[in-house]
């Protein structure tokens, strides 16, 4: 049975123009115009329960917003199967309209010029919302993101962080089951980001929405999903638990300890990666942790001793740099 | 039964949705519409002062006519130029206010959302002329004692749902082509004005163009005003106007429904629905 969201040998070709620079070519192209292909989304698959809140990664270019895009409607799909909640979303039934969300941190929804109730009302119209239910839900997003005195102004005269919370309740007033989030936190500050991830953290636990993320902040990565799918030249690399990307695609640990003595040389146990008075930090082969854990606590005094993944980020740049699935 | 009915309403609902979102983008514009108002008042004049500019020159005419008639071209084009470009740039509006993506996402039939920016466009186009018509009567002192101003009201609502139409057409343009396409839509606007007799009789057209006369609503709907106003002519005379302006509303609006259905398909096959390019 498909989840909320079943996605299958999902493609996206684009034929994009192309030509050579110049004003010879730009003539040229405007009789016979060479158009190359590009496989925006090339074969994706991947199934999410209800309730889940899944980590979408990959880096600028590889299909993300594309993909995002397929599932909510506004692109329709070259080849492959993509269902929302039983829905096809190129179909755009109603049903399956009012039951999702899509927001995107660099969009609004909201008339610029009005302030944000207004807009809600319109929303409220529009996704015939029953008004006692609209008033309390809306009233229940107003407070859990704090924005009581944000909505009755303009949206123009928000800040930044300010209109990305109060789009997050416009996007949500119909209590949509599946949250398409892409990159809901670019360009705020650690305060905000902070914030907004709590908020679709609490979200998700009060209604047991489906949440698809994308984001290039590691934060709200690990602060949110168990899972991530990492998506590169339109192809999934990795599918699986957070936790299990550093041990797929690390081929290294961290071990940071901290010494009675930190002027040794510790070059021997591993590449010396931060040194800072007595407090060490060492990178060694996954393979050789064990080892080496062990001859620094034998040979070394040894005051506290932790041994960790990779941060994420150095571990999300190690999977970017693959090619192919692995 | 009460599905239909209560889908129905829903719907409706939506578009009053729509008609009510236009009416705050309006009041927050205010003074430029103002500002815009004033343009449209002043270029009237222009147009109205033309028959006294000739009889001024020698010329031979009823000026109280003549300057009546320049003036019902100049208000009901003002008025059917209103409802097509509301629709047209119904894209275009979208895309400059970055909401384009959260629109076409919304649960709202695309027929309901242009019928609620139709719905608005009739009565911001119908208060504006009325103003237009109001000021260059007085400000001319024109007299009109036979005039039947509710046949052509009736007239112009019935013109409406043509235009609505063709401006569902164009509305379409801005979807496919983001760089150019608002300014293919004014190509199809100016055509209608050359060819529908606004400032003079279709018949002084070249053949060619009095066939394009044919098939454009304006002409009928200009026709069909200037004999009430002008002559006092009720509805009963005038099914020869009507019946062509009922015609084409009945294609142009399905017609324009496809089209912008097709339209929207073509843009989602090929990324086009974001804020630009």
């Amino acid at each position: 049975m498909d989840g909320a969201v079943h996605v299958h040998e999902l493609r996206k070709v684009f034929d994009v123009p192309e030509r050579e620079p110049g004003l010879l070519a730009a003539t040229k192209s405007l009789v016979r115009r060479k158009t190359r292909e590009v496989r925006a989304v090339d074969g994706v698959s991947f199934d999410i329960e209800p309730g889940e809140i899944v980590g979408f990664l990959g880096p600028n270019g590889a299909g993300k917003t594309t993909t995002l895009k397929m599932l909510s409607g506004l692109l329709h799909p070259t080849d492959g199967d993509a269902r929302v909640l039983g829905h096809v979303p190129a179909k755009r039934e109603r049903d399956f309209l009012r039951r999702i969300t899509l927001v995107m941190g660099n969009r609004n929804q909201l008339q610029w010029d009005l302030p944000a109730l207004d807009s809600y009302e319109l929303h409220r119209a529009v996704y015939r919302i029953p008004r006692e239910s609209f008033v309390e839900t809306r009233d229940e997003l107003i407070e859990l993101l704090d924005v009581g005195d944000l909505v009755r102004k303009p949206v123009r005269q928000l800040s930044l962080g300010e209109r990305m919370k109060v789009e997050i309740v416009g996007s949500l007033l119909h209590r949509p089951a599946v949250l398409f989030l892409d990159e809901p936190t670019i360009g705020l500050d650690v305060t905000m980001q902070k914030r907004i991830r709590a908020f679709v953290a609490e979200y998700n636990r009060r209604h047991g929405a489906t949440v698809l993320l994308t984001s290039h902040y590691m934060a709200d990565v690990e602060a949110l999903c168990r899972r991530v799918v990492v998506i590169h030249h339109g192809s999934i690399l990795y599918d699986g638990q957070l936790a299990g990307l550093a041990d797929r695609f690390a081929a290294y640990k961290t071990i940071a300890v901290a010494l009675e003595n930190g002027f040794v040389e510790l070059e021997r146990y591993g590449e010396v990666i931060h040194r800072d008075g007595d407090l060490v930090t060492l990178r060694v082969p996954k393979a050789e942790t064990a080892r080496v854990t062990a001859r620094l606590l034998a040979e070394q005094e040894v005051l506290d001793l932790n041994v960790e993944d990779p941060p994420i980020e150095d571990v999300i740049e190690l999977v970017f740099a693959q090619e192919r699935a692995v | 039964m009460s599905t239909i009915g209560s889908t129905m309403r829903a719907e409706l609902v939506g578009a009053g949705g729509v008609v009510e979102r236009n009416y705050y983008l309006t009041k927050r514009y205010i003074w430029w519409d103002l500002a815009w108002f004033i343009w449209t008042v002043a270029n009237t004049l222009t147009i109205v002062f033309i028959a006294k500019g000739i009889e001024a020159q020698g010329g031979q005419l009823d000026v109280n006519r003549v300057a009546t008639s320049l003036l019902i071209g100049a208000v009901v084009w003002a008025y059917l130029g209103v409802l097509f470009e509301f629709l047209m740039e119904t894209v275009a509006w979208e895309r400059w206010e970055g909401t384009i993506e959260y629109t076409f996402m919304a649960p709202l039939s695309r027929s309901m959302h242009l019928a609620g920016m139709g719905g608005f466009s009739v009565l911001y186009g119908l208060l504006r002329a009325v103003f237009l018509f109001t000021v260059c009567i007085w400000f001319f002192d024109l007299s009109v004692p036979d005039a039947e101003f509710l046949a052509a009201l009736v007239v112009l609502a019935i013109a409406s749902i043509s235009f609505l139409g063709i401006g569902m057409m164009t509305s379409v343009l801005p979807l496919i082509s983001p760089e150019k396409g608002t300014q293919l839509g004014w190509i199809a606007q100016g055509t209608l004005l050359v060819v529908s007799g606004v400032y003079y009789p279709v018949e002084v057209l070249p053949t060619w163009m009095q066939w394009l006369a044919k098939i454009s609503p304006a002409t009928y709907a200009l026709e069909a005003a200037r004999a009430a106003i002008l002559d006092g002519q009720g509805l009963s005379t005038m099914w020869d106007e009507i019946w062509p302006l009922l015609v084409i509303g009945v294609v142009s609006i399905p017609l324009g429904l496809w089209i912008f259905s097709r339209g929207e398909r073509y843009a989602k096959k090929h990324g086009k629905l974001k804020r630009s390019g």
